[in-house]
């Protein structure tokens, strides 16, 4: 049996390390665009801010594909997969034979400023060693430019706060997470932000003649977070059904036989919120390496769980659980005000609960997530039980 | 066997990978950071580090809740102080 793997973050890795125990005579391989071996995206703020020294990051030593008997194949991508004849062709011309395949390619982020020296995104080992380096050469006018108003901005925040550089962060909407959070918790950032300092600039338009005079500033290190995107261009004849990712059923199995997904890129069928959908976020793709790896291996394992994802910006707690989505729920209710220091919005769905967003609100993350976890109704009830 | 088990909660970011893995030995506190159980208890109190009697099952499910923590905040050493996870 081969198992082939594209992709080597942490769905990947981790449906390697689990595919190897379960099956130890097979053989696996991991295709990976990185050079290194896979490290923690999460760790890399740690690291800037000198919390952890570099080598910190790494999750795995670079032995470690070897002594797992692992083929690791690091610096390729995939650009061609046939799924009548099963096999994959890599950028280096090779093409490697599978018997499963698991796709977990992630995303890449969304680019603006393409040119520039002084830009940073914050996806990668490398990016954060560019950030580091923007860092070590400004002069004393630096300011921060921030572009976008998700986790990636968030960070931002948090790394030019560290450093003590002003700091001004431009978004397209009225607010951060616009699609997600309704107008009270919203306005609660905002307020957040400007108390702590921050300079916001709403409803920008990152078009090119704001692009070229953005440029002008060149003391500034801009922070670009608007985004990820995942190029399917290689899977185009493959008869793989995409859509904002690649689908899959509950045991994270495409619609082509012996190919399944996991990750950042897989928008699977949640039994729990009941619809497809992507997410994003480190818990999730451990989880699904561990369940993808269960289903090839062909012990037929549901993927199930609430996932959640943290962060803290400049002293607010902000806690997204489960599926947040604004835009396909039909209610959302508050909980806790502005005034009170907190507010939790509960997402609805055909009147169950289905997500949440705390925001200074840590306490209620377990109940939440148990009340997700068990389908409960978007009642009054649950106002009572929090 | 004991284990002492830790929590650096300078690291720790509140993914709550380890309270999915094994909820009876964490379990976050109001700060959103990971604290230490002791099979689902809090004898003397909530604490970032304990020492806890466990099997072997047990031992292998709190490898996998540190192992499946993003910022490898959680610490595992064993009875001479020895450093077990994450590897040196």
């Amino acid at each position: 049996m081969h198992y082939v793997i594209i992709g080597g973050g942490i769905a990947g890795t981790t449906a390697a390390e689990e595919l190897r125990r379960l099956d130890p005579s097979s053989e696996i391989t991991i295709i990976s665009e990185e050079q290194h071996p896979i490290y923690s995206r999460v760790l890399l703020p740690h690291y800037i801010k000198g919390k952890i020294p570099r080598e910190r990051v790494f999750l795995k030593k670079e032995n470690w594909y070897s002594e797992q008997n692992i083929d690791w194949m690091a610096g390729v991508l995939a650009v061609h997969l046939d799924t009548k004849n099963k096999f994959v062709t890599l950028s280096n011309g090779r093409e490697i034979e599978y018997d499963k395949l698991l796709i977990a390619t992630g995303g890449e982020p969304r680019t603006l400023f393409e040119n520039s020296h002084n830009v940073s995104y914050l996806r990668s080992l490398g990016d954060a060693d560019n950030f580091l380096e923007l860092l070590n050469s400004r002069d004393n006018n630096c300011n921060g430019e921030i572009f976008g108003s998700g986790f990636i901005a968030c960070e931002y925040l948090n790394l030019f706060a560290h450093f003590n550089i002003p700091t001004r962060v431009s978004f397209r909407g009225e607010h951060f997470w616009s699609r997600i959070l309704d107008r009270e918790p919203s306005e609660f950032v905002n307020q957040h932000l400007e108390k702590s300092g921050i300079t916001l600039r709403k409803n920008v338009l990152f078009s090119d003649s704001f692009v070229e005079e953005e440029l002008k500033y060149k003391s500034s290190i801009f922070g670009i977070g608007i985004g990820i995107e995942t190029d399917f261009s290689w899977l185009k004849e493959s008869g793989i059904e995409i859509k904002s990712g690649i689908r899959a059923n509950e045991f994270l199995e495409t619609n082509i036989p012996d190919v399944y997904t996991a990750g950042d890129v897989a928008e699977f069928f949640d039994v729990i919120v009941n619809r497809h959908l992507k997410m994003g976020n480190w818990m999730s793709a451990m989880a699904q390496g561990r369940v993808v790896a269960q289903n090839m291996f062909g012990n037929k394992t549901v993927f199930e769980l609430v996932s959640s994802y943290a962060t803290n910006i400049l002293g607010l707690e902000v806690i997204f659980i489960g599926d947040v989505s604004k835009e396909v729920s039909d209610e959302v209710r508050l909980f806790g005000s502005i005034k009170e220091g907190g507010i939790t919005q509960l997402v609805g769905r055909k009147g169950q609960l289905v997500g949440a967003i705390l925001l200074n609100r840590n306490t209620d993350r377990a109940r939440i997530t148990e009340e997700i976890c068990n389908k409960s109704g978007l009642s009054v009830d649950i106002f009572a039980k929090i | 066997m004991k284990l002492r088990i830790k929590v650096d909660s300078d690291l720790c970011i509140g993914a709550a990978s380890c309270v999915t893995v094994a909820p009876e030995t964490f379990q976050l506190n109001e700060e959103n950071k990971a604290v230490v159980l002791d099979h689902s208890q809090e004898p003397n109190g909530r604490t970032y580090e304990r020492w806890i009697e466990v099997n072997e099952d047990e031992k292998e499910n709190i490898f996998l809740a540190a192992q499946s923590c993003p910022t490898l905040a959680v610490f595992i050493f064993d009875e001479n102080g020895v450093q077990l996870f994450p590897e040196i």
